[in-house]
């Protein structure tokens, strides 16, 4: 088979960014951060449907219908004129906070996350409301870093259509093509098993249509996916599950995969539901028995082992990028150098906050370095052995916001690779039922066929879109206040970021969100 | 001194009950009483060593990842460029950012002094790294405790840069012969408590101190490197740069520098900008130098042992303590080379069990002191060893227990020259037997036997050495001899002789013989030709033999259907075994490839006018390639120059004549370049791969449709992710074979190595003549092999040297046989009953079914077509009597892990 020649480089500079398409929650009942109740007082006058900017209040005929409280601003709004609980004639309204969000989310993804980014998901707007959508409440990692942004934006402020989000995939010169990606910013590999087809392609549409990449994960490459060859990284794992030639010929980039921070020290392990007939055809495997990749490669027991696996892809199709995907142990910089070495292109940490379908309870828990450390470790690293500006540096495990992707630029990547976020712009309610085949409420971790009919590509792929566009516009606002034109001018920017333990927050005056909206 | 004792009271062996029983080593009861004292006092002299040392040195420094390790032992002397060659093919192994070399088995006129003082002295290396420390390091280390017999600067190239691709000037080294002077060693005797130790080993145990105190002030405690010791052995020298390892020889003007052992290694240190060599290999004990090929997983573990034993390390790499470990126990324990063996690669599992009980006693007594300086991890050692004491010089080769570092063994004995060589790579060994038979006629390019070793095994013991007794007077070593971790000697045939190299040109043979020879040719086909020529082989001396092969390339020349039939003849002499008669199959070989290279070097080339079926091609030419003209139908690749991997390898240019459609390939030349096969991507129908000479890794991964034929061994990661497709191999294969397949047919002659088929799903169907290392289908998820699933026969055979099948003796040894594997099964030639569930992780050994029969019988069947094994005579037959299937052949199946299920072995 002919590998296929990269179409792509003229089309990228003609490329223009997807259009935002309101995408709602398929669900009748969304969850949002407040709740309106309003009382039988009521008298229907539309007093407040007339008010109300967001669109909460919807006047149906004689009836008033049930409030849209998830478009819901709260009580940031109680100065506005247009404060429905106020304004409204009889009293009729009441606003508290959903009780629901006691419950919903975690520490790192808690419900304002949640609901700013399915917020972000159906509108490619940042929340207008008082909903945190930058920091998680995990106390650690990211959470604890806040940007320095100066007081006034740098003049002359530069216009937004200036300021450039590419990074670059391929910065060695070994003839390989180059690839520019409009984001700084590509999915995670999520295999057909641990996810749903209509997850999958929904991914990789919308990575697509956003002149990025998806990653088929390790579980083989489904030939629904072949419109999006040009966009999707085959992922090479220590199973080799579904790999053959001829998926490694079609894509541009392949991931080596040969630890993933959810699970260090255990390769994937699809449990025994998980694996239906459509699975098991896929991987070639047997129908209802637990699938195991083995931790290692079992042929590369040493790195020269690794530079001849590398070796061995790059024979395969000549023009492929080969990024590798590891885990952070603590010698995770001489792992980056020594993948240099053996050609890499792309060198991808995955830190410990990540998420994973495919594995049992036991092993979702952080061990492996936290990725705040190794980043700045690898990027030092590798700058020392003068080789930084020839690799790119990629960086995932909790990447949940655009704060996020900015801090690890800033600490010293070149992008990011998110899963879970993507997930929540599907609707995700972080409920870690993800390793049951029938667990997954919103029909995303599932390859059930009553569940994945859950979710429509179109609506899915938009979803992710959007989610991207509300995350540029925020990159280039950090940009813009700092003065810089372009994403590359962040990395290893350590000195724009401070951490809180270690500086106090100076006066009210400093933000802790970046200048803009 | 009490307080001593307790501290190092782990220097005796802990368990009290061996106190009480009887034993009847004797050598162990000696261990016990009277050696533990001096092996006290030694460690406990080494204490005032220690204390400036670092506390915090139990991290590793370098961090070496991997590497390539070469080494031969040959009975009469070479010279260094004879370990130029396979160093420069292990390029891709290592990053030129550290190589080193070792020599034992000196020329003492190559270096300058007499045979006196080479066999008596020590012969001291040091490097300066800072040219101007040499006067310091000399007033302090070496005058005042040294009677040197001799000195100076070794030779070296002027100008460094004169070696193409030597980017940093090695350093300069000077080499003291010396000895102890009397009054320091009678002094150090007494401060230490030595007086009971021989004397001669008390001024070894003075030297490594030394040694140890030179490298502490002038290496380990600086940033700024100014010194180290590279060697102190009697009789053996090291030397290591920054750069490939054959620049050392280049640069140190090695190529004629003549030595009985040479071992070298390039490393892939993926720390730090490297500008010295401090942390290559090999490192040094006392007189023997080892290199490595892996990773430590317990390097702290391992350090804080010697650190309890007052040993500490000053390079902070696993290569350092690993021959830190071997000194421990060789000099201050003073073991025999198979109980450090099994300290540093314990017998585990069945085979513990499977030995006999004095040394499953010696064995756990040892497993249970030293489990904590054991190395964990993927390693291979090659040691290069002077015992003075007993005058034997040794070349060792030492496996992990479990087999994860690639590691081939060959023998090659001959009148007058025998040699033993031991590499990570297969073709590296070819590389070195070509150099040396280039130079020298009675070494042959083929060695007689290429075998691996079994980690931990008790049937090899993981390792093989190669020895001899260097007699200073005469030219070549006395009793070459190779031998197992248990003494068991491996050798050659004694009947069976090599022809003489020297002779080029061949008479003509008896009459009869050059009628039968025209006739066949005229007459016969391919298949024909070959049995006339097998049938009569073992009578044939090698003249005629040379003679007819001549003939049959001659013959050749003369048109396209007499190239096919004559390349097809010599194919099949290459691939089948028979009878030899009084002659060695390696010299066979030689003799048919060389006739087989002019065949294929007489064919048209692709820029010439000529055109048949059969156009040839190489690198210098490889810019001419184009589509196949009318007639044109196989193009063959001479490969010796393409490089092994990259853009333009010998592989690539098969993808690329694929694409412009060439279907038929041949490719010869090859010195261990990889990935024949790959990159052709699927609809490779009608498409057929033969490859000659050292193929290597990687051949016919991911193949979907093609057929491939490798016409000797294989090397590591063949077939991984095979789709479909035939391959064949006429001989062994190496590591991780089948990798992960989805399919295929599969026949291997001879052995596979570890963890062939591991995490194998869908349908490979394979048939392995031999047996394996260990790990065999591992996590295997064929399917059901009797609805359309995959499978693996596993013959257990060999064939011996008069070309007759035999059974091994277990089709399979090792301790993990279908671990936890959901899917497949393994058919098994097992008439004795040899596999028990012991082996087992989650299979079960079932009865084979007439179902089953009639699933392997055609791959039986196709199996007897390529190979000659006998379904009826070889097969199913046991001593001397024709049994049914179902006695000979077992099943292990694949059973539901949740469930418990009885095994059923007991026809």
């Amino acid at each position: 088979m002919k590998v296929k020649n990269n179409k792509k480089s003229a089309a990228a500079e003609q490329w223009s960014a997807p259009g935002v398409k309101s995408s709602p929650s398929r669900f009748r009942n969304p969850i949002g951060k407040y709740k309106i109740r309003r009382g039988p007082e009521c008298i229907a006058c539309g007093k407040c449907a007339e008010l109300c900017p967001e669109g909460v209040h919807v006047k149906a005929g004689a009836k008033m219908e049930k409030p849209r409280d998830f478009y819901c601003l709260g009580f940031c709004c109680q100065n506005n004129p247009f404060y429905c609980i106020d304004k409204c004639p009889v009293q009729a309204l009441r606003l508290v906070v959903n009780p629901l969000c006691e419950t919903l989310g975690d520490y790192r993804w808690p419900s304002d996350l949640l609901i700013s980014t399915w917020y972000m998901a159906e509108t490619g707007e940042v929340p207008r409301s008082d909903i945190e959508y930058c920091i998680g409440r995990s106390n650690g990692g990211f959470d604890k870093m806040r940007f320095n942004f100066p007081e006034k934006m740098p003049e002359p402020v530069i216009p937004d259509d200036e300021i450039s989000t590419t990074i670059e995939l391929n910065r060695r010169n070994d003839g390989r093509p180059r690839i520019t990606i409009q984001l700084p910013v590509y999915g995670g590999g999520m295999s057909f098993g641990s996810v749903s087809l209509s997850t999958m392609l929904s991914r990789a549409r919308a990575a697509t249509l956003w002149g990025t990449f998806g990653c088929t994960g390790e579980g083989g490459y489904p030939e629904h996916l072949a419109p999006y060859d040009d966009h999707m990284i085959t992922q090479v794992a220590t199973g080799l599950f579904g790999v053959r030639e001829d998926t490694i010929q079609r894509v541009r980039i392949v991931e080596f995969k040969y630890a993933q921070g959810a699970k260090p020290g255990l390769g994937g392990h699809l449990l025994g539901d998980k694996v239906t007939a459509s699975v098991a055809k896929m991987r070639e495997a047997v129908v209802g028995n637990a699938l195991f990749s083995p931790f290692p490669f079992h042929s590369v027991y040493s790195v020269e082992d690794h530079k001849k696996h590398v070796d061995w892809i790059k024979e395969i199709n000549p023009k492929a990028l080969v990024s590798v995907k590891v885990s952070t142990p603590t010698d995770v910089d001489m792992v980056a150098v020594g993948s240099y070495y053996a050609g890499a292109n792309i060198i991808h940490l995955d830190g410990s906050y990540g998420g994973t379908g495919a594995a049992p309870d036991i092993a979702k828990k952080n061990i492996a370095m936290p990725i705040e450390y190794a980043i700045p470790k690898v990027h030092q690293f590798l700058k020392d052995e003068g080789i930084r500006d020839q690799i790119t540096l990629i960086a995932s495990g909790g990447i949940r916001t655009a704060h996020d992707i900015a801090k690890a630029i800033a600490l010293g990547a070149d992008g990011v690779v998110v899963g879970t976020a993507d997930m929540v712009a599907l609707e995700c309610v972080r409920c870690h039922n993800c390793e049951s085949g029938r667990g997954c409420a919103r029909g995303i971790a599932s390859t059930d066929p009553r569940l994945s009919e859950m979710i429509t590509i179109e609506w899915g792929a938009q979803r992710v879109i959007n989610l991207y566009t509300a995350w540029r516009k925020q990159l280039v606002q950090i940009l813009k206040s700092f003065g810089m034109r372009s994403i590359k001018e962040l990395v290893g920017r350590t000195d724009c970021l401070y951490h809180l333990d270690y500086q106090r927050e100076k006066d009210e005056g400093r933000r802790a969100v970046g200048g803009g909206n | 001194m009490a307080e001593e004792t307790e501290r190092y009271g782990n220097v005796k062996l802990q368990n009290p009950n061996f106190k009480t029983v009887e034993d009847s080593d004797s050598r162990f009861q000696d261990l016990l009483m009277n050696d533990s004292a001096i092996a006290q006092k030694i460690l406990a002299s080494r204490r005032r060593l220690i204390d400036q040392a670092s506390r915090t040195t139990c991290y590793k420094a370098e961090e070496e990842g991997g590497c390539g390790v070469t080494g031969f032992a040959s009975s009469i002397p070479v010279g260094g460029k004879h370990i130029f060659e396979p160093s420069v093919q292990m390029h891709n192994r290592g990053n030129g950012k550290g190589g080193g070399i070792a020599a034992a088995g000196l020329c003492a006129d190559d270096l300058g002094v007499s045979r006196e003082i080479l066999d008596d002295d020590y012969l001291l290396q040091i490097a300066f790294l800072d040219p101007a420390a040499r006067e310091q390091v000399e007033r302090e280390c070496v005058l005042p405790f040294f009677k040197i017999d001799s000195s100076g600067k070794i030779p070296a190239v002027d100008d460094y840069r004169d070696i193409e691709g030597l980017e940093t000037r090695p350093p300069d080294v000077w080499r003291y012969f010396v000895r102890v002077q009397e009054n320091v060693l009678k002094d150090f005797i007494a401060r230490s408590g030595l007086q009971a130790m021989p004397q001669r080993k008390a001024e070894d145990e003075f030297v490594y101190q030394n040694s140890y105190r030179l490298n502490q002030q002038f290496y380990a405690s600086l940033g700024e490197k100014k010194a180290f010791v590279l060697s102190h052995g009697r009789d053996m020298l090291v030397l290591k740069i920054v750069g490939y390892a054959e620049k050392v020889a280049q640069y140190y003007q090695l190529e004629n520098f003549k030595a009985h052992i040479w071992i070298a290694h390039q490393r892939y240190p993926t720390k730090g900008r490297v500008w010295h060599p401090g942390g290559a290999h090999p490192f040094i004990g006392m007189h023997e130098a080892l290199v490595h090929n892996g990773d430590f997983a317990n390097y702290h573990s391992v350090s804080e042992y010697l650190r309890q034993r007052n040993i500490v390390p000053q390079f902070l790499t696993d290569t350092e303590v690993s021959v830190l470990l071997f000194d421990l126990w060789n000099r201050v324990y003073e073991y025999p080379l198979e109980y450090i063996i099994e300290a540093l690669a314990p017998t585990g599992e069945m085979d513990f069990d499977c030995l006999p009980p004095e040394k499953q006693k010696i064995y756990r007594a040892i497993q249970a002191s030293h489990i904590h300086g054991s190395p964990d991890g993927p390693w291979f050692f090659i040691i290069a060893r002077h015992d003075p004491y007993t005058r034997r010089y040794q070349l060792i080769g030492i496996t992990d227990t479990s087999m994860l570092r690639p590691q081939v063994f060959a023998l090659q004995e001959a009148d007058g020259v025998q040699i033993g060589l031991v590499c990570s790579e297969k073709q590296a060994i070819d590389a070195t037997l070509h150099s040396l038979s280039q130079e020298d006629k009675r070494f042959s390019p083929i060695a007689d036997k290429y075998w691996n070793a079994r980690g931990g095994s008790h049937t090899d013991g993981g390792s093989f050495l190669f020895e001899f007794t260097k007699d200073s007077s005469a030219s070549a070593a006395a009793d070459f001899t190779c031998t197992d971790k248990f003494g068991k000697v491996i050798s050659t045939p004694k009947d069976k002789l090599p022809a003489d190299r020297t002779i080029e040109i061949f008479s003509t043979p008896a009459a009869e013989a050059v009628s039968q020879m025209e006739k066949a040719l005229e007459e016969k086909t391919a298949w024909q030709l070959f049995q006339f020529i097998r049938d009569n082989l073992a009578r044939w001396d090698f003249n005629t033999l040379s003679w007819c092969c001549q003939r049959i390339s001659a013959y050749g020349a003369a048109g396209d259907d007499c190239r096919e039939k004559a390349i097809e003849a010599l194919t099949l002499l290459i691939d089948f075994r028979y009878d030899t008669g009084a002659k060695k199959r390696s010299s066979i070989l030689e003799i048919l490839h060389r006739s087989l290279h002019e065949l294929f070097a007489g064919v048209p080339k692709i820029a010439g006018k000529a055109s048949g079926r059969f156009v040839w091609i190489d690198w210098q030419t490889r810019a001419k390639l184009r589509s196949p003209k009318k007639t044109e139908t196989t193009l063959i690749i001479y490969a010796k120059e393409f490089p092994p991997e990259g853009d333009e390898c010998d592989a690539r240019l098969i993808c690329a004549a694929f694409e412009l459609g060439w279907k038929r390939f041949m490719v010869y030349g090859l010195r261990g370049q990889r990935f024949q096969g790959c990159g052709l991507g699927p609809d490779t129908e009608g498409v057929r791969i033969d490859v000659y000479d050292s193929s290597g890794d990687y051949l016919a991964s991911g193949i979907d449709g093609l057929e491939i034929f490798v016409h000797g061994n294989a090397q590591d990661q063949l077939g991984q992710i095979l789709k479909a497709g035939k391959l064949v191999i006429y001989g062994d294969v190496g590591q991780t074979f089948l990798y992960g397949a989805k399919g295929g047919e599969v026949y291997v002659q001879g052995n596979a190595a570890g963890r062939p088929l591991i995490n194998a799903v869908g349908r490979p169907r394979v048939v392995i003549n031999g047996t394996c290392l260990d790990y065999l289908a591992e996590s295997c998820m064929a399917g059901d092999p009797l609805k359309g699933g995959g499978f693996v026969i596993l013959n257990g055979l060999e064939f011996d040297d008069n070309g007759a099948i035999r059974e091994q003796a277990a089709p399979y040894p090792g301790s993990n046989l279908f671990s936890l594997a959901s899917g497949g099964a393994i058919y098994v030639r097992d008439p004795q009953h040899t596999v028990v569930a012991e082996q087992l992780n989650g299979g079960a050994i079932i009865q084979l079914t007439p179902e089953d029969w009639s699933l392997i019988l055609p791959y039986l069947q196709e199996n007897e077509k390529l190979f000659g094994i006998s379904i009826e005579k070889d097969l199913l037959t046991v001593n001397g009597a024709r049994r049914k299937p179902e006695e000979v052949y077992r099943k292990v199946a694949a059973v539901k892990l949740a469930v418990l299920t009885d095994v059923d072995d007991d026809a």
